[in-house]
């Protein structure tokens, strides 16, 4: 008896819808920004072909582009080496409290995940902010004036205050996958490798860590994109100021084509942006121990 | 019953339809989202009388805060979405980009010439020899300031130079009150400034238009000595301490909740004395003063900053555009006296002074009375809109202390000598 799925013409039926949304949506708009990435657009009127001096100038020239590369890689980094570790250990944390603790406590980081990035931003940007905010007013009252700075716009803290505030604001998804892998692992592997004699370390780091591969790999893979896709918080908060500082890949490529007028410029950021994005997600997967992709 | 039932229905209903088809819809776009208070409140008055004036016509605005809504305006006219009449900006890196694509109509400038527009309002919109928009409002560049908080920090004379303006940093510190806001995420307010200043130093106005066409050098003594002055203000602790995060509405609001004593802005913000938004004890004590000369410079203190920025324009792919300039006559006609009434914004034309104008509008018109000189619009806005984007983002750096005012006029000549080539 033959299947549903050994018909090709409703395996076509059923793959086409999905295909051409990703055609219309994905590749058709990629082709039309490589078309227009070797142009000088402004976004009106006339244009002209320049080859590839737009990526030309972007590589060997741009100083912003750069800054914004290192800016994404430094988010990639502070995501995977300092947000997942805290996220791991607190959802392991959270399977051994009792079951309404974990569901409180869950709740409660879970929120900023939930929240509208305006919001988020708005919200730190005020409590960042040196006249009114809440941060150097405690600072203030508990003695560590030297401590009170202009948190966003201060060279010197910048960088860390927008990534603060980006990897607070992803932390609750980070814990929340890492907490539903924990409740996969099975009881009976962590109680064997008790009764052999691993504490909980050698048991975490030789028994559930390894188990939990496969959701390290998907959590450092969304981490990856999700700080390449970095936009809104800093559009937001710091537009990538001061300077150029806060800069990241996905708020230049923006102002670029829509604030500065230089569309054909900004298409190029955008395809690079694509390319980096790609090599990086597969970068990550390599990575990763093979049981992880 | 259920035919009668249907007929009946659609007897109540068609009519409503007709109507309803009946009924043309002008698309909208501003910079003004507060439509209760100030400039944005007398657009709804005019929008108000023109509905009254032409039954049938129905008006929806869109509007957003302003570098949000120049950059919706850029993106609609790529996408060939452009409201039918929206408001915009007069100059060569907004303004040209639209005439050159043909996005805008030519208006018949003789049939705005009758509404007392001030000399050389109408010709800042011109383009290829036609006018493309009205002018709305005449934009000077002035000192806002709360006389209250000068007397707090014991304070009793305007100052009259730069250099006494910055001494004055410390006594507002030592009372807690912040010298000086602007916006400096935008950065344009600081670009005008250092335009500003050099003037003052010079005398010469034409100083950027020179060097924007490469007949100088950005890097020329003048402009770095400028930029030096620009940043000390910054070193000297004049302005709020996130300058380079506090956007338009976070600097306005400083200076109107009474944190900052003095607010760097232009004349359109005469509406401060009338916003309902801040106290009464802020309205009643909010003034404005010259910006001030520098010491060693040649500028005289009645050389006034000033230009004709924000215009009307009425899109060329609109199906309603003949409805569209018949607006933008309504609006010529009507503006300038509403405006001056609720004293919102300074027009581009004549306006009688009256004897409950409020201290911010009489100061203003005797600034603009004084003027022995005026500037023209800012370098930032005289040539592309990447030229625009670089002299900002270099003003960004310097205000933030990241270059050495050398370094930032070296940016900026590379700029202009880039949008040159482009040009």
């Amino acid at each position: 008896m033959k299947g549903p799925f050994e018909s090709k013409a409703l395996v076509a039926c059923l793959v086409i819808p999905a295909l051409s949304v990703m055609v219309f949506a994905m590749l058709i708009p990629l082709g039309f920004s490589i078309y227009y990435s070797l142009t000088d657009w402004s976004g009106f009127g006339v244009y002209r072909f320049i080859g590839l001096e737009n990526y030309r100038e972007i590589l060997m020239d741009d100083a912003v582009f750069w800054r914004a590369l290192w800016n994404t890689l430094l988010l990639m980094l502070v995501t995977i080496l300092i947000q997942n570790p805290i996220a791991f250990a607190l959802a392991a944390v959270l399977t051994h409290v009792s079951k309404r603790l974990s569901k409180v406590l869950r709740t409660i980081y879970f929120v900023p995940a939930v929240l509208s990035l305006v919001i988020i931003a708005k919200m730190w940007v005020s409590i960042f902010n040196p006249t009114y905010g809440v941060l150097n007013k405690a600072l203030v009252a508990v003695g560590l004036q030297s401590l009170a700075v202009s948190w966003l716009s201060n060279p010197h803290t910048a960088i860390w205050a927008v990534i603060f505030i980006i990897v607070w604001q992803g932390f609750g998804w980070a814990m929340l996958f890492y907490y539903a892998g924990l409740m996969t692992v099975p009881k009976d592997l962590e109680e064997a490798a008790r009764v052999d004699g691993a504490g909980w370390f050698a048991t975490y780091a030789y028994i559930i860590v390894p188990y939990l591969y496969p959701v390290i790999g998907a959590v450092v893979i969304i981490d990856v994109i999700s700080s390449m896709k970095q936009m809104e918080l800093i559009l937001l908060s710091t537009a990538g100021g001061p300077g150029q500082l806060t800069q990241f890949l996905g708020v230049y490529l923006y102002q670029k084509a829509f604030a500065a007028g230089e569309y054909g410029y900004g298409n190029a950021l955008s395809v690079l942006f694509v390319a980096i994005s790609i090599g990086l997600t597969l970068l990550a997967r390599r990575a990763m121990p093979a049981a992880a992709t | 019953m259920k035919l009668r039932t249907w007929l009946l229905h659609s007897l109540l209903v068609l009519p409503s339809l007709a109507l309803s088809a009946d009924k043309v819809t002008v698309k909208m776009g501003d910079n003004l989202p507060d439509r209760t208070n100030g400039w944005g409140a007398v657009v709804e008055t005019i929008n108000a009388e023109f509905k009254a004036a032409n039954p049938g016509v129905d008006i929806v605005t869109e509007s957003y805060p302003d570098q949000p809504y120049q950059e919706k305006i850029k993106i609609y006219a790529t996408a060939k979405q452009l409201p039918d009449v929206f408001k915009y900006w007069s100059f060569s890196t907004l303004l040209k980009p639209m005439v050159d694509g043909s996005f805008v109509v030519p208006l018949d400038q003789a049939s705005f010439a009758k509404y007392g527009y001030l000399p050389g309002a109408l010709e800042s919109n011109v383009y290829n020899g036609k006018l493309y928009g009205i002018p709305v409002s005449a934009d000077l560049w002035v000192v806002y300031y709360n006389k209250k908080l000068f007397k707090d920090a014991g304070i009793d004379k305007l100052p009259a130079t730069l250099e006494e303006m910055v001494a004055l940093a410390p006594k507002f510190k030592a009372k807690g009150i912040i010298p000086m806001t602007t916006d400096g995420k935008d950065a344009w307010p600081l670009a005008i400034t250092f335009d500003q200043l050099v003037w003052r130093l010079s005398g010469d106005a034409t100083l950027p238009r020179q060097a924007l066409a490469r007949k100088i050098k950005f890097t020329d003594p003048v402009f770095v000595k400028a930029a030096t002055l620009l940043q000390g203000m910054v070193r000297a602790g004049m302005f709020q301490e996130d300058l380079g995060v506090s956007d338009y509405g976070a600097s306005r609001n400083l200076f109107g909740q009474g944190k900052a004593a003095m607010y760097l802005m232009g004349s359109w913000e005469l509406g401060l004395a009338t916003d309902a938004s801040f106290s009464e004890g802020f309205r009643a004590n909010v003034d404005v003063f010259k910006f001030p000369t520098v010491a060693s410079g040649k500028g005289k203190t009645d050389d006034l900053f000033a230009w004709y920025g924000g215009n009307y324009v009425v899109s060329a792919a609109s199906k309603n555009a003949a409805l569209g300039v018949k607006y933008l006559e309504f609006y010529a006609k009507r503006f300038p006296a509403i405006a001056w009434e609720k004293q919102a914004t300074f027009p581009a034309q004549t306006v009688a002074a009256r004897p409950n104008d409020s201290p911010v509008a009489k100061s203003l018109l005797r600034i603009a009375a004084e003027a022995k000189a005026t500037s023209g619009t800012a370098a930032l806005d005289l040539s592309t809109s990447a030229f625009k984007e670089d002299i900002q983002n270099a003003i960004r750096e310097l205000s933030s202390l990241l270059v050495t005012p050398e370094e930032f006029t070296a940016k900026v000549d590379a700029a202009a000598a880039k949008a040159a080539r482009k040009q």
